[in-house]
């Protein structure tokens, strides 16, 4: 039997991976987005084994998506075993685990992505994702969000649905196009500080458990916290007029 | 201005019409999903506005007005048919090569470009390559003569998730760069939604319904009620309605400001849902009123 003698690594291990430099050869050719893609999704699966913690899992994917020849995405596992089962030690995190990984690369901090069994609109799916981000403070005042037709090609979406998404973010003042450069965000939403969202998830489990001991279920669970939270917004979101007329009512009761 | 306009358009084979008085206007700058059941004429209509086949009966012109077939239309129109029209046995290089000797323009540094970042190697004969690899080889092709309106026949139902999801980024891409239009037919009705913004809906060789997705979404609500009162509800036209012992489901057209009856409950449709309904009714149709004569004037969509 003849062994490779070139490469000092272990054999099942070689066999198992062809990590290191040569996961995929031609190192000058430039990447499709297909392989970007493929690159982030092999990133997540390293984020799930743990071998990325949430840092380090955004910078990558952001190095991924901008990457532009095979050697920058390689460059993104170099560091990385693939023949990860959970008994294998992870790799050291943080200090010098992401190379040359200092702060973002142009373009935006953000990537959208859809659900499709969610049942949510397109438009608004990316609407609320801007949202989201703002409040968990991705995204900041200045940052630039993905170019229209980095949306479209990654997410192949009709391009007049992210115009139409763009443009509700402008509406609601979160966002500013500026011409021949791209959306920028120019507003913040207010975010919760980290002790308010503790105390907030404490009684929330609190009331779980309430929950659970009146005997509900998971869905039943759900079902009760979706129906009070609509019936929360659609009394907030009524007019002055209505919280008056409601308010009214209530005297006359009492 | 249409990128695709017909009327009273009919294609009969023998003594069958597969297309019959059709008639219909697809405005510029949409993504329009032509959507039928098989044998609805979908291909023919394809084919038809192409000029790959002329017709029995009535016009069809593209591009605001030009004489489908006519080297004018031809020159602004790239068409991919259902198979991926390719040489098998030429290279990829060849491929391009042909095309750009057979057309008046040829974007040679974008296709090649393009197939760069594909990872397709320019020396491969097509028939090698692997299904995804020879729909975006054909695609390229396509988009290299930088057409203003891209004409598709079902271009993903033979690709897995992945490559049809790569092939419909390329061409929303595309769009997105240079406003070109695209008219595509497709079976695939859960990923239409994403796609296209207008909706053609064929049936049995008639156009039973015509109009932009959001506003053929916004004009449909889908109303729950008790069944006993499910045939007396005729204020709106109804579309269709699922009936159990109890409960029914009907489809209406209404919007969000009309009255919903006491007892009944009122929700938003999807397009596919919508497609679906019109599909198991091919009485109902949906159609603008514009699109009659040629001499009357398209409504311009502003967006």
């Amino acid at each position: 039997m003849v062994i490779d003698k070139g490469n000092g690594a272990p054999d099942g291990r070689a066999g198992a991976s062809p990590a290191g430099g040569g996961l995929y050869s031609d190192q000058h050719l430039r990447v499709s987005d297909a392989e970007r893609e493929a690159a982030t999704g092999r990133l997540a699966e390293h984020f799930a084994a743990g071998r990325l913690d949430q840092a380090e899992f955004d910078d990558r994917v952001g190095r991924a998506m901008s990457a532009r020849t095979r050697a920058d995405l390689n460059g993104l596992f170099a560091d990385l075993s693939e023949t990860g089962s959970p008994g294998v030690p992870e790799l050291p995190r943080g200090g010098g685990s992401t190379p040359g990984g200092g702060p973002r690369g142009p373009g935006s901090p953000i990537e959208f992505r859809l659900d499709a069994a969610s049942g949510v609109p397109t438009y608004l799916q990316l609407v609320q994702q801007v949202e989201h981000a703002l409040r968990l403070g991705y995204l900041k005042p200045g940052d630039q969000l993905p170019k229209v037709r980095d949306v479209v090609a990654s997410l192949a979406i009709n391009p007049n649905t992210v115009l139409k998404a763009y443009r509700e973010l402008e509406t609601k003042g979160l966002t500013a196009g500026r011409p021949g450069q791209g959306t920028f965000i120019q507003a913040t939403l207010s975010q919760v500080t980290l002790p308010d969202l503790t105390g907030l998830h404490k009684s929330l489990l609190g009331w779980l458990t309430t929950a659970e001991a009146a005997g509900l279920d998971q869905d039943g669970i759900v079902a009760l916290f979706t129906s009070a939270l609509r019936d929360f917004h659609e009394r907030r979101g009524g007019t002055g007029d209505r919280r008056g007329a409601a308010s009214a009512e209530t005297e006359g009761v009492a | 201005m249409n990128v695709i306009e017909t009327s009273g358009l009919g294609k009969r084979y023998g003594s069958t019409w597969v297309l019959h008085e059709c008639t219909l206007a697809i405005p510029a700058g949409h993504v329009a999903a032509l959507v039928g059941p098989n044998g609805a004429g979908k291909t023919t209509l394809l084919n038809l506005a192409v000029g790959l086949v002329d017709p029995t009966a009535g016009a069809v012109t593209v591009l605001g007005g030009k004489p489908a077939g006519s080297p004018a239309a031809l020159d602004g129109i790239a068409f991919v048919g259902q198979d991926m029209p390719l040489y098998k046995n030429l290279t990829a290089a060849d491929m391009l090569h042909l095309t750009a000797n057979l057309n008046r323009r040829f974007d040679q540094h974008f296709a090649e470009a393009r197939l760069g970042e594909l990872g397709i190697p320019l020396n491969r004969k097509a028939g090698r390559l692997s299904g995804g690899q020879q729909a975006q080889l054909a695609l390229t092709v396509a988009l290299a003569r930088r057409p203003r309106l891209l004409v598709l026949d079902e271009p993903v139902a033979m690709l897995d998730p992945l490559a049809r999801h790569d092939f419909m980024a390329t061409v929303l891409a595309a769009a997105a760069d240079d406003g070109m239009s695209v008219v595509l037919s497709s079976h695939v009705l859960a990923e239409l939604e994403r796609v296209a913004d207008y909706l053609i809906l064929l049936s049995r060789g008639r156009v039973q319904v015509a109009g932009e997705v959001e506003d053929l979404l916004a004009s449909h609500r889908m109303l729950t009620g008790p069944a006993a009162e499910a045939s007396q509800y005729a204020e709106r036209p109804v579309v269709h309605v699922r009936r159990g012992a109890a409960q029914a489901h009907v489809l209406v057209r209404a919007t969000v400001d009309d009255p919903v009856p006491p007892g009944w409950e009122a929700h938003p449709v999807g397009l596919e849902e919508l497609t679906l309904a019109y599909l198991r009714e091919p009485g109902a149709g949906a159609l603008p009123g514009p699109a009659r004569s040629r001499d009357t004037q398209p409504s311009e969509v502003t967006r």
